[in-house]
């Protein structure tokens, strides 16, 4: 029983520094500019970390199943050319959403294909996804930003409800659900069983393909989303934008808690993991650091999650050993 | 004067389970000792830390007077500790004397190699252990015999070799090529050298070591003279207990049903026309030696592997598996050989890996978990089959070997399984679960399960089965009665040629 109790006080423990370290970002954020701690800043925070909080789900669901996705930049971009392609061309915005999303899941399903059947590397698989698609981005806008004219498209960018922007609403509905998801159903408990172990959830009754499957697809129609609400933000949709999604996604993901070996980790981690990534870039622009430097600081900042997930992950192992010196 | 090595207390532990418990004993230069023991009784760790690749947690390591660290196998060959494992530890496409002078090639001060006097060098030692190779040829167009002597030569080459331990270094060798074998250790001990013996086989014990130290689930029991002990007594020293009493007292099932499960012609790509059939009630051994394709076959069964030809029949009806979760929606389940890479999901707790097969049934229609059904058949799991946990919400991997195995067969059990196939069940498991788990196999088949057992314990499946069937070469070579059945009968079939 106290063993238990330690656990989960452990585990709780990993989420009050995050907070921690979110308090940080933001006290020394406002210490060298004080317009960062303003509601006008905290809602561009939010509004930034809603694009990023909503691809991050789709990672904490995938390297939680032992599989990862370098592909979400470029489909966000993709999704979001395309959407607005269709309604310049003039379809009507619903099956413009529509077929996107389809597009969306396409792209999953092809990521599935190459990791399922051809067993390729999911790291190396989705680079191969992530170029094919910023090409596609170019190739059907011939490279040139696509303007969104119809206004219902744009208001969708634009609407807020009690003052928040739709898409923080639904980046928070989206983790509600997704938690819930992920805690409480089959799906997400067998998620974390063939993260942990493939061929033991295999022999136990899983279907380990069929989950990633889900995995992947469920990544694609995110993906799709996002781009569609980012395009209605920007009012166009752009071909070359969101580089580097995936990366700050991920980093967001292993600050979070989320083992990148995979069977461990949850969306509260990964919630708390984008708003200090978020509030620690949004910060960096706010203060002026040059956009070069900015990338090392990024870069640190993934470093920093991975050596915390290593940690994190040799005391799992020495309180293991721990327990069994006491038993034996 | 001689060598002497010793360890004191030394213990070392592995997440769930102590693999060495307080282990002291000693060796002496000019003498062959054995280590016996089962598996699991600790003796490849005890390599393992004799030579660097393992550090203990407690004890003493003293080596002629002298106690030592070792933080990797390199430090340990320095100081004159190796070991001969059974995978040849060598570079196929170098020459012996490359090999033999491996990152130590005699050269200059410039850093150029001089071949010639590493052949000579290398020469005047083949000379010594009078074998008929040449330095200067390829490992790989070597024998596996005179590769295994490279890599001993590799160990002498060192002037100062004081340890030199061998793992069951016959396995793979003819009678002749084992009569040389033994030529070069009864010339190592001539020398003063320690030397350890890993072996199973009883008459290379006797024919060439001094003593023998016995060890059991991770205890030394004792060091005992070869020459002057009966087999007898060393077997029941390594068993602990006689196990004869163990399986004579046990409560059998003796009402044997109508078949259950038939196997007609079952090819896939790891066997050949596998037919059997398998009783109500009944405890179906399956032994071979290892890779005869035992397991292979089973995988097959319950659509692990994919199955190329053959018919499974169930109560006389036909069912096709194609993967293990249509074999136990059909009352077919197996625990896995290998429990820690198959069997147990160690990111979770105790409750979920007992409740993983059955999330369908725990869940409504949308897929919501009920956690406290999922609760209560957890905790009836632990009940029944008495897993030692403190709690259900501990990590799997906190527990024992022998309570993480009791784990996967609550998970099946609560299944309701009409065929149980135990891989390799009690495979490093301790004495005491070993006796759980046999009791076990019995209720099972009281209950009119039909259970197989995989085992390649001889006495576990002449002790269990109401029937056994021996698997040679990915085939089955034979079926044996257990009222007829004997250790010499199943080992002749197991190992009988073409």
């Amino acid at each position: 029983m106290m063993k238990a109790k330690r656990l989960s006080l452990a585990i709780s423990g990993d989420k009050l520094i995050l907070m921690g370290a979110i308090a940080v970002v933001f006290i020394l954020f406002t210490f060298l500019n004080p317009n960062f701690f303003s509601w006008v800043n905290i809602t561009n925070i939010l509004v930034g970390a809603s694009l990023v909080g909503i691809v991050s789900i789709g990672h904490t669901y995938l390297i939680i199943a032992g599989q990862n996705d370098l592909s979400p930049g470029s489909l966000v971009a993709f999704s979001g050319v395309l959407c607005a392609l269709f309604v310049s061309k003039g379809v009507p915005l619903l099956p413009a959403v529509l077929l996107t999303i389809v597009a969306g899941a396409i792209v999953g399903l092809f990521n599935t294909w190459m990791v399922n059947n051809i067993r390729i590397d999911a790291f190396i698989a989705t680079l191969v996804t992530q170029t094919i698609v910023r090409g596609f981005a170019y190739i059907i806008c011939g490279g040139k930003p696509v303007a969104i004219s119809n206004a219902n498209y744009i208001t969708f960018g634009k609407a807020r409800f009690l003052d928040i922007p739709l898409s923080v609403w639904i980046m928070l509905l989206c983790f509600l659900f997704f938690g819930f998801v992920l805690s409480k159903t089959k799906f997400g408990r067998s998620i974390y069983a063939i993260g942990g172990n493939k061929d033991a959830a295999r022999l136990a009754g899983l279907n380990p393909r069929k989950a990633i499957l889900i995995c992947y697809v469920m990544m694609g129609i995110i993906c799709a989303i996002g781009g569609i609400i980012f395009s209605a933000r920007m009012n166009s949709g752009q071909p070359a934008a969101n580089v580097n999604l995936e990366f700050d996604s991920i980093t967001a993901v292993i600050l979070g808690g989320v083992s990148f070996t995979g069977g461990v980790g949850s969306l509260a981690g990964t919630i708390l993991g984008v708003f200090l990534i978020q509030a620690f870039n949004t910060g960096l622009t706010m203060v002026n650091v040059p956009s070069f430097w900015q990338y090392v600081a990024r870069g640190a900042l993934l470093l920093f999650a991975l050596t915390s997930d290593y940690v994190r992950k040799q005391n799992r192992e020495k309180m293991l050993l721990e327990a069994s010196k006491r038993q034996g | 004067m001689g060598h002497t090595l010793a360890f004191e207390n030394i213990t070392k532990y592995f997440p769930g389970v102590r693999a060495l418990d307080h282990v002291s004993f000693s060796a002496y230069g000019g003498q062959v000792l054995a280590f016996l023991g089962e598996n699991g009784a600790g003796k490849s760790t005890l390599l393992k830390i004799l030579n660097g690749d393992y550090q203990p947690d407690e004890g003493r390591y003293i080596l002629d007077g002298e106690e030592v660290h070792f933080d990797n196998p390199h430090q340990a060959i320095l100081n004159g500790v190796s070991i001969i494992y059974q995978e040849r530890q060598i570079l196929f496409h170098l020459s012996v004397a490359e090999n033999i002078y491996l990152g130590r090639m005699p050269s200059n001060r410039f850093g150029v190699i001089n071949k010639r006097l590493a052949n000579e060098k290398a020469q005047a030692i083949i000379d010594d252990f009078g074998l008929p190779i040449k330095p200067t040829t390829l490992v790989k167009d070597l024998s596996i015999a005179y590769q295994q002597m490279v890599e001993i030569m590799k160990a002498y080459s060192r002037d100062n070799l004081r340890v030199i331990c061998f793992d069951e270094p016959t396995a793979s060798l003819s009678e002749s090529e084992i009569e040389s074998l033994f030529r070069v250790i009864g010339k190592l001990r001539e020398e003063g050298k320690i030397v350890i013996y890993v072996s199973h086989r009883m008459s290379e014990i006797r024919a060439i070591t001094d003593c023998v130290a016995i060890f059991k689930d991770g205890q030394y029991v004792a060091t005992v003279p070869t020459e002057s002990t009966s087999e007898q007594t060393m077997i029941r020293m390594m068993v602990g207990r006689d196990l004869g009493d163990i399986y004579r007292n046990l409560d059998r099932n003796k009402k044997i049903g109508p078949v259950l499960l038939e196997v007609k012609n079952l090819v896939s790509d790891h066997v050949q026309d596998v037919s059997f059939s398998l009783h109500e009630g009944e405890v179906l051994g399956f032994a071979g030696l290892v890779g005869a394709g035992r397991t292979e076959a089973m995988r097959a069964i319950i659509g692990a592997d994919k199955l190329q030809k053959g018919t499974v029949y169930l109560r006389g009806k036909a069912i096709v598996n194609h993967d293990p979760h249509q074999a136990m929606l059909s009352g077919i389940v197996m625990v896995p050989e290998d429990r820690k890479t198959q069997g147990i999901l160690g990111n979770l707790d105790v409750a979920d890996n007992i409740t993983i097969s059955l999330l369908d049934k725990h869940s409504n229609r949308f897929g919501v978990l009920d956690t406290s059904e999922e609760a209560t058949i957890a905790q009836k799991g632990i009940e029944e089959f008495k897993i030692r946990t403190p709690s259900p919400h501990k990590k799997i991997l906190e527990l024992s070997g022998g309570n993480q195995q009791k784990c996967i067969v609550a998970r099946w059990m609560a299944t309701n399984p009409k065929v149980l196939i135990l891989d390799e069940p009690t495979k490093g498991i301790d004495i005491g679960a070993k006796a759980e788990f046999y009791a076990m196999i019995c209720a099972f088949a009281k209950q009119g399960i039909g259970v197989i057992l995989v085992s390649s314990e001889m006495s576990e499946v002449l002790g269990l089965s109401d029937r056994i069937i021996v698997m040679r070469a990915r085939k089955i070579s034979g079926e044996l009665a257990a009222t007829d059945a004997t250790e010499d009968k199943v080992l002749a079939l197991a190992m009988a040629e073409e």
